[in-house]
């Protein structure tokens, strides 16, 4: 078992990123709930891998197809995380600073993600 | 004189650590999947910033999504099943691998040129007042070409079970 401590942290790491988002819509200079929108691909990211786990029995751990298309699809869903927020601000639908504040949330829950998959998800089963 | 550079070492930093083997399949996915959807929001940037269709003529997507569907097309085969050389055949079997293969690269080096068309004749020569969308168009299919090159020559098969 990981522990409780890899389970702390990540999920300190979730409150924070969330808190850096919740704070780039609600603070009263910025007031604009527009990013919220990333919520969906937070949700997305960790979709492809899950099933590609599943669907491809991982032989040794070794790469397949599958995999690797997983792979591309996570990174566009994190790409594309980072740039609804860049052309919302653009588009002057947000203001820049409330942009960076989301970005910088990007960053920590994709970082916590990927934290998860690191220390959670290495085991021989992966089910539910 | 040829051979002049063969000393130059690039420094033999800690890459080779990483297991460049296993990796190198994961990287080549991460590096495609990051030029692919950055030439995606890169248009869509263009269309959010100029909505009119004086600014930036609607048609021009089209070159994008014919990019897009030479991605898939060249992705979609193996290049096992063009050699011959895997256990399945396929629906076509070889040719008809080879053929796919081909219609795919052309329609993706064909919107490759035609994104550096419409930049040229759509934008420089008329001398429009805004070249933004122009340069988009070429940058959107420049980057889903080199991210298909990437995910389709990027990666090794010797990797696959």
């Amino acid at each position: 078992m990981a522990g409780i401590k890899a389970l702390l942290t990540l999920s300190f790491g979730a409150a924070v990123g969330l808190m850096f988002l919740t704070l780039g819509c609600a603070l009263p200079v910025y007031n604009k709930y527009w990013p919220l929108f990333v919520l969906f691909f937070y949700i997305l990211c960790p979709i492809p891998y899950c099933i590609s786990q599943r669907v491809a029995d991982n032989l040794d751990g070794g790469s397949s197809a599958c995999k690797e298309l997983a792979v591309f699809l996570t990174t566009g869903i994190v790409v594309s995380a980072f740039g609804l927020p860049v052309i919302l601000a653009r588009a002057e639908a947000i203001a820049w600073g409330a942009c960076a504040l989301v970005l910088t949330g990007n960053t920590v829950i994709f970082a916590t993600i990927l934290g998860f998959f690191v220390v959670f998800g290495s085991n021989d089963d992966f089910s539910w | 004189m040829s051979g002049f550079l063969d000393s130059i070492r690039c420094g033999d930093c800690e890459c080779s650590a990483v297991d460049w083997g296993e990796r190198r399949n994961t990287m080549a996915s991460i590096a495609a999947g990051v030029l692919f959807f950055t030439g995606w929001w890169i248009i869509i940037d263009a269309a959010v910033k100029y909505p009119q269709q004086e600014s930036f003529n609607h048609a021009y997507h089209a070159c994008g999504v014919i990019a897009t569907v030479a991605f898939l097309m060249i992705n979609a085969v193996s290049n096992g099943q063009v050699r011959g050389d895997s256990y399945s055949e396929g629906c076509m079997g070889q040719t008809g691998a080879r053929v796919w293969l081909f219609i795919g690269f052309m329609l993706a080096f064909g919107s490759l040129i035609a994104s550096m068309w419409i930049l040229f004749g759509g934008f420089v020569v008329p001398q429009k007042p805004v070249v933004y969308p122009g340069i988009a168009v070429f940058f959107q299919n420049a980057f889903i070409f080199f991210g298909g090159l990437v995910f389709k020559f990027g990666r090794t098969e010797d990797l696959w079970q």
